[in-house]
């Protein structure tokens, strides 16, 4: 806090002595945080160590026993899930607080470990025979349930990804849409079920406080993958675009209600953009069907006056949902 | 000069340190409202995530009015020179058009003012790379002048950097046209204006008539300290000057002075960390933490010390030992630090930016071996596949 603005408002009577001196005594006693640079140590070691980890077991496949290999993801993965259940505070549908920071990082490199320890035992001697979907919906199952028992957001976003894998699609935020090929129909189905199981999941643990702020990262997930699916859906199907813009509306219609309700500013504004790339993919495909040149003035035209309405309708919703938490 | 109104941006300040000590207990709500009272604001603010919102529409409705603008005036633009005066025409319409929604509307850091900002300068600018024959150091020096005349009036950060990354450039761009002797110094000039750069910013923040530039300062502090560490980085010395001024060096063969640089490369992050924790300064701190990782790519490209998998494994090692070992000694603040988290709530915390970060960098398991089990089999997608096994 800046002592000389209290200084100024105490000269303009705003604030009286005492509460003058409980600034400066607050900001005598502010400390300097580290807590942000010590976390991002520590994540970039348990990413490295676990990458590493990966990488030297790759590479030493022939010169180490495998036996040695597996016992030492396996120590490593079991120590940390120990000092994990010895740590963890009693299990509760709310949200608890892990007992201190190291306890995330430990439970992060354990479930790393056991990813890959799965991932050996299947390369190596095929323990879960050749049905592919068994070695993933192992990991899957262990980082779902750990999510929960240890109340791990980080954990629960690698069990999403790791369900959308075992179902064929790659949800890592940065390659949703260049690892995908959207342009196939079952990828889309696929989309919509994954989409609509995540959103509700999310509808589950907000309405019946099953891990009420899960609901967030279930929400946000399951909201980008159907909207994109529904997009696609337009995309693609020249014969049924029109049932995918009315399918899209009746779930950016849920969306945006749960969005109000939560007051939550972030899927408001996802909702709307989503919906008006919708939009716009439909006036440009009535407008493709016109075949003259007068559609192309038209449809910048559209851009325009719709983009400006688009701002004045956010405007409008900002002052609609006053005090918002995201 | 700024856009804004100088009591307005005061009242701004004076309303979030009383929120933050409203937050800490040390006034009470009363006395809070009566503050906010006393100090009116009339800027138009949104919340962060429709201002991204807002941000990305603006940015539409500018593109695609110069697609139409450039659709309208098709048989006068005949050659490039037509097309770049149509885009610095639209800069000054963009120009036009924030100035008057900043005194009309009054809107502040909304969205829609940073898209027009943005958009006009990179109209004016681009302008020039599409005529195509103006030189390197033309383009610097006239990105330079405009973003500072940007910066001085709407007091924008980002745009603040990329005023002092163009100034560097300039010089940069000028320096490598005098000659063998003014190429061999370049690394030393950059380092020198730099740390000019550092120092100046932090004796201007101090002046109180900066005030409404600290973000402005802060973020030119960053880049010259990050602009003064590459200037010696013995990998961009090397690879620029082999690039720049055919040195045709071959591999294993070094720069002259290369233990200088490597020693500076080595000593620089170290010495940034140092002054980060002496003054308990954010800036100096981060950067120096950035520079560490530096410091280990550039010894890495050129000496295999370790085969990567055991440096991976050491370096993780190191870090998560370390870092358990600061958080054991922070348990009870020392020093003045702390491990605490600091209690202003980020936005990115609460859009839970940790766990998509967690999810980016996850590969989920093994990859598909290629059966008749993948997905995507049949119309049932997913769920249907579930029911074999």
């Amino acid at each position: 806090m800046n002592i000389k603005v209290f200084e100024k408002l105490r000269a303009a009577a705003l604030i009286n002595d005492a509460e003058l001196t409980a600034v400066k005594t607050a900001e005598d006693q502010q400390l300097f945080s580290l807590h942000w640079e010590i976390k991002t140590l520590l994540y970039l070691g348990v990413l490295l160590l676990s990458g590493g980890l990966g990488i030297l077991i790759y590479k030493n496949i022939d010169t180490i026993g495998h036996q040695v290999i597996l016992l030492i993801i396996g120590v490593i993965c079991a120590g940390c899930f120990s000092y994990c259940i010895r740590k963890k505070a009693p299990f509760s549908w709310a949200k608890v607080n892990s007992p201190n920071a190291f306890f995330d990082y430990a439970l992060l490199l354990g479930c790393l470990t056991f990813v890959t320890f799965v991932g050996y035992l299947q390369f190596q001697y095929t323990a879960f025979g050749t049905a592919y979907g068994l070695a993933t919906f192992i990991p899957l199952a262990v980082l779902t349930v750990s999510a929960y028992y240890f109340d791990h957001l980080g954990v629960l976003s690698m069990a999403i990804t790791n369900l959308a894998a075992w179902m064929g699609i790659a949800v890592t935020p940065f390659q949703l849409l260049s690892a995908n090929d959207f342009g196939s129909v079952q990828l889309i189905y696929t989309g919509v079920i994954l989409g609509g199981l995540l959103l509700l999941l999310a509808f589950i643990s907000a309405r019946k406080n099953l891990k009420k702020h899960f609901a967030f990262t279930y929400q946000n997930f399951g909201a980008h993958i159907i909207f994109i699916a529904c997009v696609a859906g337009m995309c693609v199907y020249d014969a049924g675009w029109l049932a995918w813009f009315a399918f899209m509306a009746v779930i950016g219609f849920f969306i945006f209600k749960e969005a109000f309700r939560e007051r939550s500013f972030y899927f408001v504004l996802i909702t709307v953009l989503y919906g008006y790339i919708a939009l716009s993919i439909a006036v440009v495909r009535l407008l493709i069907t016109t075949n003259d040149i007068g559609g192309v003035y038209l449809g910048l035209l559209y851009f325009i006056g719709s983009a400006i309405g688009v701002i004045v309708l956010l405007i409008s919703l900002n002052k609609k949902i006053k005090h918002a938490s995201v | 000069m700024l856009a804004y109104n100088s009591q307005t941006l005061d009242n701004l300040e004076i309303q979030e340190e009383a929120e933050k000590a409203l937050r800490k207990n040390c006034i009470t709500v009363p006395t809070y409202k009566a503050i906010e009272a006393a100090h009116p604001v009339n800027f138009y603010t949104p919340n962060p995530v429709i201002k991204i919102g807002l941000f990305i529409l603006t940015v539409v409705i500018i593109s695609f009015s110069l697609g139409l603008l450039s659709l309208m005036a098709m048989d006068m633009l005949r050659n490039e020179d037509g097309f770049a005066g149509l885009c610095i025409f639209a800069g000054l319409v963009c120009y036009g058009i924030l100035e008057i929604f900043i005194r009309e509307k009054k809107l502040f850091r909304a969205g829609v003012d940073d898209a027009l900002l943005w958009g006009a300068i990179l109209l004016i600018c681009s302008s020039m790379v599409i005529v195509g024959h103006i030189s390197a150091s033309t383009v610097c020096l006239v990105v330079c002048i405009v973003t500072v005349l940007a910066t001085l009036r709407f007091a924008d950060m980002m745009i603040a950097g990329v005023a002092y990354l163009a100034f560097l450039g300039f010089i940069f761009t000028v320096a490598i046209k005098l000659g063998p002797v003014a190429k061999t110094i370049v690394p030393f000039l950059i380092m020198f204006i730099s740390i000019t750069v550092y120092i100046a910013a932090k004796k201007i923040s101090a002046y109180h008539s900066s005030r409404h530039y600290k973000h402005c300062l802060t973020i030119v502090s960053v880049l010259s300290l990050l602009t003064l560490y590459l200037a010696g980085n013995y990998f961009v010395v090397r690879e620029v000057s082999n690039e720049m001024f055919d040195l045709q060096l071959q591999d294993g063969q070094s720069i002259p002075g290369a233990i200088f640089f490597w020693i500076y490369t080595a000593v620089i992050p170290v010495v940034y960390l140092y002054l980060g924790i002496r003054k308990k300064d954010t800036v100096l701190l981060r950067t120096g933490m950035i520079l560490l990782a530096a410091i280990v790519f550039t010894i890495r490209y050129y000496h295999s010390v370790l085969p990567l998998e055991t440096a991976m494994v050491i370096g993780g090692l190191v870090l998560t030992v370390g870092a358990w070992a600061l958080i054991r000694y922070l348990k009870e603040p020392k020093h003045g630090f702390t491990y605490a988290e600091p209690e202003d709530p980020s936005l990115a915390d609460k859009l839970r930016l940790e766990s998509l970060i967690i999810a980016q960098t996850y590969v989920p398991g093994a990859q598909p071996a290629g059966n008749d089990v993948q997905f995507g089999g049949g119309t049932g997608g997913g769920g249907g596949a579930s029911g074999g096994y």
